[in-house]
């Protein structure tokens, strides 16, 4: 009887421990599922008594707190909610770097109910990747209700096989941002809008103890937002896009002559030396606080840039090869971009949502001045920050535009091109090792 | 009893939670790491076999750059038995000897280790900042203005810095292992050399040093292993940046499977840590065992 | 003689004492800055105590941060691992050590393997699988996979302590009429109690710093791990270091606090677990 007992007892124990892969998480979960309803206030709208047939749409974003974007996400969700009282937006936003492992692992996983319903996504290869393995669901039916309210070219980066599969939430450009008091300071009252200019102004900058530009060696997106302006006013954009696109080889003899430009710019001391060590918040906060002069980044820093307490001013980095290239040549594009998981329960509803959320954070970002608009402004913009018209006017005057190089390019090749670029930034490489690199490494 | 405790049933009960768990999550996953790492594949896509090209392509391939991120990891298990495990013993024979404020000590020293290590490379993330780190500061305030460096985003000095606070966290650990060993020596066996005229450091020589041996072994095996598996602080702190320099690995191993999108090349990696943490310890043993 | 040994002994407290304000600084300085705006940081008080307290640093820890629950969540990942370890762990300890079978030392050794595999290396098939049984997004996805790493040193461990059992005691409890169950349960898991605490530790600290798992297993806010925490606040704050400092305070003094009050008992199941192990 007492070895019954024991037997018993024993198996419980083991059904105990070994129901931690089986049907206990369900009831032992429970306090975890309880505690978002205490703290989830903050993160996203209020709970409201939940009616019985409202349907529940994950979101995965990288709007978190201190993320420019996250006033319009958390607008246009509760616009949307408020207008449909049927579907709640469960928003949960991820720092930049791990959300790239998670979104990565949850495709891996591939089960439906990790996945989220709508997700953030880079545009480019980086949602190429997955529409390929067949993860995304297709948006064709679901733009028609807005007919021509998005420019086709602006859906470009999200359309694979003809098929539209993201929506842009925004669009941007790089631009050169300056702070017009450091430069009046050494005599300029206006941004240098050619080279010669440029490098006069740097070095009455540097010979007054300044810093002219910074740029954080530790995010190596960062580099590229030099690097890339300078290699297209030198070779075009026609040129740059073909190379990034994989259709010519980056074996181009201007290239090198634009990464030689880079690193003289380097050598002279026109960047802050502790850029290197230092991720891109501490370098925009570096620019805002008066230690740098120049600021090169894309247009979603609009909005703090306007409020700096100096008199700001914006203009695109100057031509290097006139025969190729022109000033009217940036680099940008829409990238930021919303879409929906083939595999959600939900899938109709979440695309009806995800174009909904696309159009109305990208008016709500153009309004708070973190990117300019991909979808035809259909409201009220006299109230525009004037260092956002001011880049809408160097859009509308645009040439040609070639998206960022690690957006463009697909994750192995984007990784390979980042690295020499970085060499670049801590003069590892010359011109002609980059060419030579990059060539051979990526055909 | 004899009968009683050869009840296969029951054995079979015994261990059963500790096989589930152990083979559903470090077994299993191996064996899929081990088959993953034959074929071309992006996590998601299709996948094609390609037999050992990852392997070939891991070990020859300078883009890669696995060889340096192994260099890295191997030179950081080197200071860690030449340095850390030295100063650690160098410790623990001071504290084991009996001294005033033993326990202060002790317990001051063992504190890093119940720090997490993503606190202790937030904090050094600060003390390295180069325009406001208290390293640099201090320099600044002795007058060794030029010995200041952006010590993270130098190629020179970023795997110096790295490895600082890396050693600096387990000495404490290593210390109290070894402290245990230099206490469990026989009080006897100490006095009798002390009466025979030995010197302290001949009693540490000849009698202690001798007596911990095992606890060494395994103070060397936990070195080196967990240098080859080092991740955390090197994720926090640099990410295996700048220009690579202190990639190791793991961190290796991390960008392959969710930034290049090369699953089957991150198994390959994956693979390649295990075999080299067991090559280590069974090497590791191997030369405790020659030596007696 | 006697000068030069005392001379040494002066040398040798040198040494320790530099050695101690060296590991104690990191913590002080993290402390003071929790404490100070930027101003004070980067102007000329960097070293000092603080000159106006600002407490509200750790207001936007705790807010903005949520560092709070973090926190809780962090405890509750690591007791449940520990309690779990443990059990399967005496388990499995005792009939490697006790019951009687052939290939005994095979398994141990087979379970010895898990002290060198790095937890990193199986993050995806483990993501795949918990994602199978749908426990991504519970404590469970992180208890689980911290436990089953864990367990190679807590067998070890019991090994040494239930080897030191004499098995005299299991004789006379079997003539008594015990079962195997009733020995296991009344003579075997009283007598481990030394090594219930010394697992504790090594499991602690095996599970209070992992990162990357917490990390990927882990999609919503209200169940993210310290580690998780503290790396996403700093993201915020880059440039902000007063909340940072209070948030990385918040992570880091409970378990000093708990230390301090335990230290001698900690260490010494620590250094239980090293002779005996």
């Amino acid at each position: 009887m007492k070895k019954l007992i024991a037997l018993v007892l024993a198996l419980v124990m083991v059904l105990g421990l070994a129901a931690c892969g089986g049907s206990k998480p369900a009831e032992e979960t429970k306090p975890a599922e309880t505690k978002p309803a205490e703290t989830k206030p903050a993160e996203t709208t209020p709970a409201e008594p939940a009616a019985p047939e409202q349907t529940v749409l994950k979101l995965w974003c990288i709007a978190t707190e201190s993320d420019s974007n996250r006033p319009a996400y958390l607008k246009a969700i509760e616009e949307y909610e408020k207008a449909h009282p049927d579907v709640k937006i469960e928003m949960e936003a991820f720092e930049n770097e791990s959300y790239k492992t998670k979104i990565k692992a949850a495709m891996m996983g591939g089960d439906a109910d990790d996945l989220p319903d709508i997700f953030f996504t880079w545009s480019g290869a980086f949602l190429g990747d997955f529409v390929d393995a067949g993860k995304v669901f297709c948006l064709d039916d679901y733009y028609k209700p807005y007919g021509d309210q998005i420019p086709e070219v602006m859906l470009a980066n999200t359309t694979y096989g003809g098929k539209h599969f993201g929506v842009p939430t925004t669009f941007n450009i790089v631009a050169m941002f300056a702070n017009m008091d450091m430069l009046a300071e050494v005599g300029w009252d206006h941004v240098p809008e050619t080279y010669e200019d440029l490098t006069a102004c740097c070095d009455a900058l540097v010979a007054a103890g300044k810093i002219p530009f910074g740029c954080a060696g530790k995010e190596t997106w960062c580099v590229t937002e030099y690097l890339e302006p300078i290699i297209i006013k030198t070779i075009g954009y026609e040129a740059l896009g073909k190379i990034f696109a994989g259709e010519a080889t980056w074996n181009d003899p201007d290239i090198a002559n634009a990464v030689t430009t880079f690193q003289d710019m380097i050598n002279k001391g026109y960047f802050d030396p502790s850029g290197m060590a230092l991720g891109n918040d501490e370098v925009k906060a570096n620019f805002l606080a008066g230690k740098t002069a120049f600021y090169q980044n894309g247009s979603w820093n609009t909005g703090e840039i306007n409020d700096a307490s100096f008199k700001p001013a914006v203009a695109l980095f100057p031509v290097m090869n006139a025969a190729r290239s022109t000033y009217n040549q940036t680099i940008g594009g829409p990238s930021d971009s919303l879409a929906v998981c083939a595999s959600s329960k939900n899938v109709e509803l979440a695309a009806e949502v995800a174009v909904w959320l696309g159009k109305e954070i990208c008016h709500y970002n153009y309004l708070n001045a973190v990117g300019l608009p991909a979808w035809i402004p259909d409201y009220d913009t006299s109230s525009l920050k004037p260092l956002l018209v001011d880049i809408a006017d160097l859009v509308a005057s645009c040439e040609g535009m070639v998206l960022f190089g690690d957006t463009a390019m697909s994750a192995d090749p984007a990784q390979v091109y980042l690295s020499y670029v970085s060499q670049v930034y801590g003069c590892e490489i010359d011109g002609d090792g980059f060419v030579a690199g990059l060539t051979n490494d990526l055909g | 009893m004899k009968k009683l405790y050869s009840n296969k049933w029951q054995i079979l009960i015994f261990l059963l939670p500790a096989l589930i768990l152990f083979c559903g999550v470090l077994i299993a996953p191996i064996g899929a790491s081990a088959y993953y790492s034959f074929f071309d594949w992006n996590g998601f896509g299709e996948k094609t076999f390609i037999e050992f090209s990852n392997y070939r392509e891991l070990f020859t391939s300078n883009a890669i750059g696995f060889m340096k991120a192994l260099r890295n990891s191997l030179l950081l298990a080197a200071l860690s038995v030449g340095l850390q495990l030295p100063l650690a013993l160098a410790l623990a024979l001071a504290l084991g000897k009996g001294i005033k404020g033993e326990r202060g000590f002790l317990s001051i020293y063992f504190m890093p280790v119940l720090i997490s290590t993503v606190v202790i490379g937030q904090l050094w993330l600060k003390i390295y900042n180069p325009d406001y780190g208290i390293l640099n500061v201090f320099l600044r305030k002795v007058g060794l203005e030029s010995w200041t460096r952006i010590w993270l985003g130098t190629k020179k000095t970023a795997l110096g810095s790295v490895f600082v606070p890396t050693l600096w966290q387990y000495v404490g650990y290593h210390m109290l292992l070894l402290y245990a060993g230099v206490k469990s020596v026989p009080p006897e066996l100490r006095e009798a050399a002390m009466l025979d005229g030995a010197t302290d450091g001949q009693v540490n020589r000849y009698i202690v040093l001798p007596y911990i041996k095992p606890i060494i072994k395994i103070s060397v095996i936990f070195a080196v292993t967990g240098s080859l598996k080092s991740f955390d602080l090197i994720y926090v702190l640099t990410n295996g940046g700048p220009l690579h320099s202190t990639e190791v690995p793991s961190t290796l191993m991390i960008n392959m499977l969710f930034l290049r999108n090369r699953y089957g090349m991150g198994s390959t990696i994956a693979v390649m840590l295990i075999v080299l943490c067991f090559g280590f310890a069974l090497l590791i043993n191997a030369i405790f065992r020659e030596e007696d | 003689m006697r000068n030069k040994s005392r001379t040494a002994q002066t040398l040798i407290y040198i040494g320790l004492v530099l050695w101690a304000l060296i590991n104690l600084f990191p913590v002080y300085w993290m402390f003071t800055f929790s404490l100070k705006d930027n101003a004070e940081i980067f102007g000329d008080n960097v070293v000092g105590l603080p000159r106006h307290w600002l407490w509200s640093n750790y207001i936007s820890a705790m807010k903005t941060g949520k560092m709070g629950v973090y926190f809780l969540n962090s405890a509750i990942v690591a007791t449940a691992t520990i309690l779990i370890t443990l059990a399967v762990a005496l388990m499995a300890t005792f009939a490697l050590t006790r019951l009687i079978w052939k290939r005994q030392k095979t398994l141990n050794k087979f379970f010895m393997l898990g002290l060198t595999i790095p937890i990193h290396a199986s993050i995806v098939p483990v993501y795949v699988t918990l994602s199978r049984m749908h426990m991504l997004n519970t404590y469970w996805a992180l208890i689980i996979p911290y436990s089953a790493f864990s367990l190679s040193m807590a067998i070890l461990v019991c090994t040494g302590f239930m080897n030191e059992i004499p098995r005299e005691l299991d004789e006379s409890a079997c003539i008594d009429g015990c079962s195997t169950w009733g020995i296991f349960f009344r003579i075997i898991v009283p007598l481990m109690k030394p090594a219930v605490a010394t697992v504790g530790i090594y499991t602690f600290l095996q599970c209070w710093n992992e990162l990357m798992f917490a990390n990927v297993f882990i999609s919503k806010s209200a169940l993210r791990t310290l580690p998780v925490g503290v790396q996403a606040l700093s993201g915020q704050y880059t440039t902000d270091w007063g909340p940072i400092g209070a948030a990385l305070v918040v992570a880091t003094f409970p378990t000093l606090f708990v230390y301090i009050f335990l230290s001698k008992k900690i260490q010494e199941s620590f250094i239980a677990g090293a002779v005996k192990g």
